[in-house]
This record gives C-alpha cells, structure tokens and sequence, in this order.
C-alpha cells in the first residue's frame, strides 16, 4: 500500500500513536526477520568502511540512497509488526515550528537520561551498542549546535551537483556533502546525546530526521532531474556506482533503483 | 627524519588542506616499516599529550608516530578515526578542509587535529566528548575501533 509521509505538524494523534507503538512492536518483537536493534547494527557497521573498502552509508555518494532503502525497509517492517499497511515514517522539519519532543510522540525529555514516559526503560525502551554507559535514551537538544535555518536548506539546495571526485566528507562542491555536512551532520548534533553518536538510530527521532533529508532529495531531484546519481558507471574506487548494489540490502538494491520513489511505495506530503 | 621533524611537518606545513592530507599520508608511509616492528612507539615527550582532570574526569591524551593517538576518559579507551573533512565555519568565513579526530560519540562533529591553526585538537575532543557525556562515562563500545 502506497503511503504519503507527513511532516509531524499535520500528523493526527492517532497517526502519532500508531507510528510510535509499531516502533515498540519491533522492538520487543520482530518482522521480516528483523527486529529493531538489526537496524542499529547496521548503521553502526556500515558507517565504517567495510571489508569490500566500500564507505556504503556516509561520506560517500551513496549517502543518499543508502538511507532511502533504509528507512524504505523500517517502514516495511512496521507495517508488518503492526499489521497496519497505512503506518508511515514521518518527517521533521527542524526549520518549522512542531517538535518531535512530546509526551504524546518521542518522549518529553531533552535535557539527559529519558527516564519516563515514551522511549524510555519503562516503557521497554533500553539501548542497544551504547558507546555511552547508560541503558537510557540520551538527549541534549540545542545544547553542541543549533537547528539550520530555511535560508541555510535553500543555500543547501542550490548545489547543482550531485558529487564529484573524491567522492568523501571532503568534496566542496558537492549537493550530497554539503546536505550531509550542514544539515545532517547539524541536526544529529542539535539533538546531541545519543544522536550524536554511531549508534544514533537508538533514538527514534532519527527516522524522523533521515525522513526529512530524504525528502529534501527528493526535491532537489525533482528540480535537477530523477536520474542524477554520480558515479554513473564504472568501479569508482571505495564507492558505489550507480548499479552497484548496497549493503547490507539484496542484490539489485543500487542508487538507480531507488532513485524515483513512486515504486518505493511512498509520497511525500 | 627525527620524531620531531615528523611532528613539525604535520603541525607546520598544513598551508592547504590538500597538503596536510597528503603529507599526513606521506608519514604514515614512511612510519609503517618502523611500527610493523614496534607498533604504536610513541613520540617521546610529545609536547602535546596531557593527563589532567577535566569536570572531574581523567583525561589522558598520547599522539603517536603514524596518526594512531590514543585518548582515554576516566581510564575508558576512546576508538579515534582520523578523516579528511569539509568544514563550514558558523561564522560565514570560507570554508576549508582539514584532517579532523571522529569517534562513536562525536560521530557527526569532526574535531581537527592540531596545526598550525589549533594545536589543542586531542585535548579539545577529550573535553567536547566529556562535554557531551555529562554526568556519565564511556562503555566498551566506544573502544571499537572503525575505518572511513
């Protein structure tokens, strides 16, 4: 069933609900063969360059659609757990207004252990892989940087081109670096605590973000073109290649397979 | 070369990012013979490494020949990965790139490494991720180390 993702601002309470109780679902359970803490393990090892000396997930070209069948695959698996074909990944806007940081959605606390209510132990919500000795949710918002403005994405967003060599965190004139760099990279540190960290998805809030970050992708190649992904083709040194496939997600899963989202079976609203 | 002739050229001759990346890799290359037999030798009485308290926690830096410096928190080791990255300064002056300290917990807010611009960078990360943890410690997972 083909979802449209919200922005947090227009979701009902009960669509709120829904998302935040299948993440408790595959959490204490699991679809698909797997189960929450899969998706930690994943980021965690493809962060890092892997053993094929492929950098599949950050400071790399593939930055973009890596996340893209990431988030893809969770919100399959919710849907799946939760048996409700309508749950959807919604996306914060951290230029507008709403906050995802309430009782009613993520969890109240920003300022140190969530030690009540949503997302914390108590509500079987420990972490997974913390490189921060704790099995509460951390959160420092606002505390190690500030959120980017609307005239920061829109400067963001007027990088024409996509990547260029040497295709890492170091390429200037680069729309996916620059994205990653002053937005991405930004708002992991404008919540800080666990966001900050390798093991960031451990905070629900992370979809949320990547779901925004897809979304302004998704802009950015409805205005430069769909089929935009650099490297095209070829075996590019330590990147993937426009059909190359990305790890950890099967064969066939490349940049060019995932760059139009209509047969994703997702829309943004 | 001598370990402080090293050092100088990583600390001095970082005029262009370009050039700090590449004579970092430069050194490495020299270095790896020697640390394939005595691995991670440090620099004798680098001037730079520190054990000291910082709100109320043991820090303790060691910048070793080859790149690979070591930090430990309260005695707990911090994996460090170092990685060629674009900085943007908040302030609006240009942009640079520079050689800059990673680990688990400030993954998305790259520390430089010190030159000639800021010759505090370990001790500055050791204080950011202090900053960072509050009122608790590192776990095992922060000692795992990663390539980028």
């Amino acid at each position: 069933m083909a979802v449209v993702r919200k922005n947090i601002a227009a979701m009902t309470s009960a669509e709120k609900t829904a998302f935040i109780n299948a993440l408790w679902q595959l959490k204490t359970g699991s679809a698909n063969g797997r189960n929450y803490n899969w998706y930690i393990d994943q980021h965690i090892t493809y962060f890092a360059r892997t053993n094929d000396n492929i950098s599949h997930a950050h400071q790399s070209p593939s930055f973009f659609p890596w996340h893209r069948e990431y988030l893809r695959l969770l919100e399959l698996d919710l849907q799946t757990v939760s048996g409700n074909p309508a749950v959807f990944i919604p996306y914060w806007d951290w230029t507008g207004w709403a906050s995802p940081f309430t009782a009613d959605f993520l969890g109240a606390i920003t300022n140190g252990s969530v030690s009540s209510g949503n997302f914390s132990p108590s509500w079987s919500w420990t972490m997974y892989r913390s490189s921060i000795a704790t099995n509460f949710l951390q959160r420092r918002v606002g505390q190690n940087a500030s959120r980017p403005t609307a005239a920061q994405v829109n400067t963001v967003q007027s990088y024409t081109v996509y990547d260029q060599s040497p295709w890492n965190a170091s390429v200037s004139n680069s729309y996916r670096n620059r994205n990653e760099i002053e937005l991405h990279n930004r708002v992991h540190n404008y919540v800080g605590g666990h966001m900050a960290t390798r093991e960031a998805p451990n905070d629900p809030v992370f979809w949320l973000h990547h779901c925004n970050i897809d979304r302004l992708w998704w802009q950015w190649q409805n205005s430069r073109g769909i089929d935009t992904y650099q490297p095209r083709t070829g075996f590019t040194a330590g990147v993937i290649d426009n059909n190359e496939t990305m790890h950890p997600f099967g064969a066939g899963r490349t940049p060019s397979a995932v760059r139009d989202i209509t047969p994703l079976g997702y829309s943004y609203a | 070369m001598t370990d402080m002739r090293r050092r100088d050229v990583l600390r001095y001759s970082a005029a262009g990012a370009v050039t700090a990346a590449t004579t970092l890799f430069g050194v490495q290359a020299l270095a790896s013979p020697n640390s394939a037999r005595e691995p991670e030798k440090a620099a004798p009485n680098d001037p730079r490494d520190f054990d000291e308290t910082y709100k109320g926690k043991k820090i303790k830096g060691k910048h070793n020949i080859g790149g690979k410096d070591e930090l430990h928190i309260n005695n707990q080791k911090l994996a460090l990965t170092v990685i060629s990255t674009l900085f943007v300064p908040e302030d609006g002056s240009e942009p640079y790139v520079a050689m800059a300290y990673i680990s688990a917990i400030n993954h998305y807010d790259p520390v430089e490494i010190d030159d000639s611009k800021n010759k505090g960078g370990l001790k500055k990360l050791a204080q950011k991720v202090i900053d960072m943890l509050g009122d608790l410690e590192l776990s095992n997972e922060a000692a795992q180390a990663h390539s980028h």
